[in-house]
């Protein structure tokens, strides 16, 4: 091992000590990286960067769409907008076996098209739906389980927070982001209605069936979730077309939940205060975690570090699709311990590079790339694979934020319960990354035909 | 190596300015050191930071060298701006490498406080991308929206009537395929890495390769660090940094603009010259952004008119073509 | 384990599932926040607000661009910096509210079994990291602040002068100090008590 790998490697065991001991994530990194740097090339220079570091780092333009899109939720979380896309998804749906979990996992991928964050559609989902699979006698472990995966689709369905993040870094263009991730979000949602008709096939009791509505009940219904309907094609739609760009297109999106909110009379001052503090608390949050981020690149740049570790990978003499795997293998197991955004940020930084380098760098013909796909279109499929990975860490033992969610939304329901009924849905997520995997053009089709 | 530095820029390893300039360059001013200087080049910002603090962070020593675009900290580098003007800069890259070279002592060097400078350099200039609309006269601007290169390439676009558009570069591509503008302002050099040939139809120049304007650059060190230099470590970077070197680069963006553009052609896209007469009724109608520039500038004291006169004249003296 | 404390949206509901170190059941009765500190609490609840009043004209901004690009072709001139510059200016508003009300992004699987001396240590040393990091950072965004003016770095369309964000985000940093400064000293209080 050289030096540099020795640096990463100390300090990176220094930031999990940090870590473990409750430092806060963000202060662990931006202590890490402030103390590397001034230890390799003299505290000034640590002191110098930071007169701009944050002032530039909190105006990057394309991260601008994090707090329009965490507003977005924000105000649709208290719009009322879950529960009409639930009703609707109910009348629809809700008559099958297990049509109440079916259309829980549906409403969350509406209310997903609207929102960047998994916690947010677990939580806000698990408040309209939870009651509901109660009151139809579903078994505890189908019930929060399907809500805890579905939660999973707010980052899933575009657009997502995470996936912004990943686009910075790896300086992919966010509009073919979001495309390549619609065709797999899709297949998620697929995957699990699919998940939760053979429970019940299996076990009939877990998940009874609800009356037929009437006609008129389904019309209803139906027609009171064309609003969301509408703000998602415009949002999503429009940046597709390429009417706008992200951030103008989440702005007219929080912009139209807003008003939608107004209009019902679900939003009024109040709502509006609480959407604005919460959107202060997780963009404020986030913030922090890229400037820790930043700084302990510079260290890590400093000392050499990404540049050793994609030589020492590509010359580590694996196969390709080993070394892949590998690395999606590890962040499910960082998933056990760490939230997807700090994952992102610490991870694809080092694990990028490699992988450019074992393509075949940057301009590589498909040809004659390790991966069969210029880097480009690597760009694209891993962080697909990846953004599935570390969503997967949400529902993980041993602990898992939306199972720790919804378990307290339901009152009574434990940790363990949920755990057993989110497993099958964690298996299908599987079954996915390995189709994703097997089949690229799932990922890579989208945003060739729409560019 | 008993002299390392660091240099610090914004653009991939792969990018012919770090390939075929700033590589090579370092390694002749190694070369001339006689092995006593290291020249290290980060690319990608991989120093941290977004591009505009690239000034900054050599300024304060947080690296020793940088290679920017002075642009990116709009209106800092008053004097230097003459050269990037529409119809002061026309077709000659390696001309104006050498022009502000020479203005360099007496008339630009007081826009760099706290760096030493090693050279200053453009690119071929700013040619017209569009992507359905044939414009050849002023008039055909008119209600257009384009990308701006520059501050003043904001003027430019203002005074032809159309309405100019900031937005970062790697968002063009996108930009134009869905029309959210409707052109750019921007050298052919750019057309390969953002396959620019797939969302445009027309590359728009004037006769002789004039061109609307361009952007300078820098390659600058730290001043106390160039100050505390041996005179033979400083002679390694001024003579790898002389008059033939700044035509060399000027061959070397020259070389990558015409790849741009041959590849463009290569791909179907319409490469249209302008008439001689035609380029003269565009650069007459961009005359007022050269008055708008004199009269800013004058307002901190400094003579517009006579660095766009003196300008011309070296660019003229030192005619590559 | 990582908790999101800042209860990320509709978190309020959500009880104590993503409660932040500092939120309520952890705290006995007599760990009830003094004057001092709930009066810093508003002062950074309200100053977040005016930051999220900024996000939401950032909003208007840009909706107005698009509707005018639309139909005048003429986008909001500046729209694109004037996004960076706002939203930045309120992101660092919104951080002293994140302090106030433990919004940090914290992993607690390896701790979850320590005593009540031990969390109480390690939330100390978190709220010592964020005053160093603030004092530090106030102190050198202030000389960022005199190098804009010094340079005369401005914004490309606009030429909107640099050094005025900065003056905006410096006192977001001084209450950032002032609210790590009060959560310091109510993890030192609860240190004092086990
Ligand atoms: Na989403
Ligand atoms: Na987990």
């Amino acid at each position: 091992m050289n030096d540099a790998l020795a640096t990463g490697l100390g300090g990176l065991a220094v930031l999990v000590a940090l870590i473990a001991l409750r430092m806060p994530i963000a202060y662990a990194m931006i202590l890490v990286g402030g103390v590397g740097v001034a230890l390799l090339n003299g505290p000034d220079i640590f002191m110098s960067q930071l007169k701009t570091l944050a002032y530039g780092q909190f105006s990057i333009y394309d991260l601008s769409v994090v707090p329009m899109f965490v507003l977005m939720g924000a105000i649709a979380t208290r719009a009322g907008l879950s529960r009409d896309l639930f009703r609707a998804a109910a009348a629809w749906l809700g008559w099958l076996p297990g049509g109440a979990a079916m259309s829980a996992i549906a409403a969350c991928a509406g209310f997903g098209a609207v929102c960047g964050s998994s916690l947010a559609t677990a939580s806000t989902m698990g408040q309209v739906a939870l009651p509901e699979l109660r009151r139809l006698g579903y078994s505890d472990a189908l019930a929060t389980g399907t809500l805890a995966a579905g939660g999973v689709l707010g980052i899933l369905i575009p657009p997502s927070v995470v996936l912004v993040i990943y686009a910075v870094i790896v300086e992919a263009n966010i509009v073919t982001m979001f495309m390549a991730a619609l065709i797999p979000g899709i297949l998620a949602v697929l995957l699990f209605l699919a998940t939760i008709a053979l429970y019940v096939r299996l076990r009939p009791e877990a998940g009874p069936a609800a009356p037929r509505p009437t006609r008129a009940e389904l019309t209803e219904a139906s027609l009171r979730v064309l609003p969301v309907l509408g703000i998602f094609a415009l949002v999503i739609g429009g940046i597709y077309l390429g009417f706008f760009n992200p951030t103008p297109a989440a702005s007219i999106g929080a912009f139209l939940v807003w008003i939608y909110g107004a209009a019902r009379g679900t939003v009024g001052l109040k709502a509006l205060r609480g959407a604005l503090l919460e959107t202060a608390r997780t963009t404020g949050m986030i913030y922090l975690i890229l400037l820790g981020a930043e700084m302990l690149k510079i260290f890590m740049s400093r000392g050499g570090v990404p540049q050793a570790m994609a030589e020492w990978m590509a010359n580590s003499g694996l196969a390709p699709m080993a070394v892949l795997l590998i690395l999606l293998a590890a962040l499910i197991a960082l998933g056990c311990l760490m939230d997807s955004l700090s994952m992102i940020l610490l991870v694809i930084p080092f694990f990028w590079p490699a992988l450019v380098e074992i393509n075949g760098g940057d301009y590589v013909p498909a040809a004659e790339a390790a991966f069969g796909m210029t880097t480009e279109d690597l760009k694209v499929w891993f962080g697909i694979l990846a953004l599935i990975v570390v969503e997967l860490g949400l529902i993980t033992p041993p602990v898992g934020m939306n199972v720790f969610v919804i378990s307290a939304l339901s009152g009574g329901v434990p940790m363990r319960r949920t755990f057993l009924g989110v497993a099958p849905f964690f298996f299908a997520e599987l079954i996915r990354v390995g189709l994703l995997i097997a089949l690229p053009a799932l990922t890579l089709w989208l945003p060739r035909a729409l560019s | 190596q008993e002299y390392v530095f660091k240099l610090h820029h914004f653009l991939s390893a792969k990018a012919p300015a770090h390939a075929r300039m700033l590589e090579p360059w370092a390694r002749r001013v190694e070369a001339n050191s006689g092995g006593k200087v290291k020249i290290e080049i980060y690319p990608a910002m991989s120093l941290g930071g977004k591009p505009p603090e690239l000034i900054q962070q050599v300024r304060d020593g947080v690296v020793d060298l940088v290679w920017t675009v002075n642009g990116y900290t709009p209106g800092a580098f008053p004097r230097t701006e003459a050269f990037e003007l529409p119809g002061v800069f026309l077709n000659d890259p390696a001309a104006a490498n050498v022009a502000m070279r020479r203005m360099f002592d007496d008339e630009l060097s007081k826009d760099y406080d706290g760096v030493e400078v090693m050279f200053l350099h453009v690119h071929a200039g700013q040619g017209i991308h569009m992507v359905d609309k044939l414009v050849r006269k002023p008039e055909d601007f008119a209600g257009l929206k384009l990308r701006i290169p520059t501050r003043t390439g904001a003027w430019a676009i203002e005074a032809l009537g159309a309405a100019p558009v900031a937005m970062p570069v790697p968002e063009l591509p996108q930009a134009l395929s869905k029309k959210v503008v409707d052109g750019a302002l921007i050298p052919w050099e750019i057309i390969a890495p953002l396959r620019l040939q797939q969302q445009t139809r027309y590359q728009i120049e004037g006769h002789d390769q004039t061109r609307i304007g361009t952007t300078t650059f820098q390659v600058s060190m730290n001043k106390a660090r160039w100050d505390s230099l041996p005179d033979d470590v400083k002679k390694a970077f001024r003579d790898a940094s002389d008059e033939d070197w700044l035509r060399e680069v000027g061959r070397i963006w020259r070389a990558s603009d015409d790849a741009g553009i041959a590849l463009a052609v290569s791909a179907g896209n319409e490469h249209v010259v302008l008439t001689p007469e035609e380029t003269d009724a565009l650069l007459a109608a961009l005359e007022p952004v050269q008055r708008r520039w004199i009269e800013e500038v004058s307002a901190r004291g400094i003579d517009g008119a006579a660095l766009i006169a003196r300008a011309r004249a070296l660019m003229a003296q030192n005619a590559s073509r | 384990m990582t908790r999101e404390n800042a209860r990320p949206a509709a978190g309020d509901m959500a009880g104590g599932a993503a409660r932040g170190p500092h939120d309520a059941p952890d705290h006995a009765p007599d760990d009830a926040p003094g004057p001092f500190e709930r009066a810093l609490a508003r002062a950074a609840e309200l100053w977040a607000l005016g930051g999220g009043a900024l996000l939401c004209a950032v909003v208007l901004m840009n909706v107005w661009s698009v509707v005018a690009s639309a139909v005048a072709g003429a986008p909001f001139p500046g729209d694109f910096e004037l996004t960076e510059m706002g939203v930045c200016v309120a992101v660092f508003a919104f951080l002293p509210h994140c302090q106030m009300s433990g919004a940090n992004v914290t992993a607690d699987i390896f701790t979850m079994g320590a005593s009540r001396r031990w969390l109480a240590a390690f939330s100390l040393a978190g709220s010592l990291a964020a005053l160093c990091f603030s004092a530090l950072l106030l102190w050198r965004m202030w000389f960022g602040m005199t190098d804009q003016m010094t340079y005369g770095y401005t914004t490309a369309i606009l030429q909107i002068p640099h050094w005025q964000a900065f003056a905006l985000i410096l006192p977001s940093l001084a209450l950032l100090a002032a609210a790590s400064a009060a959560t310091l000293a109510r993890d030192l209080r609860a240190l004092l008590r086990s």
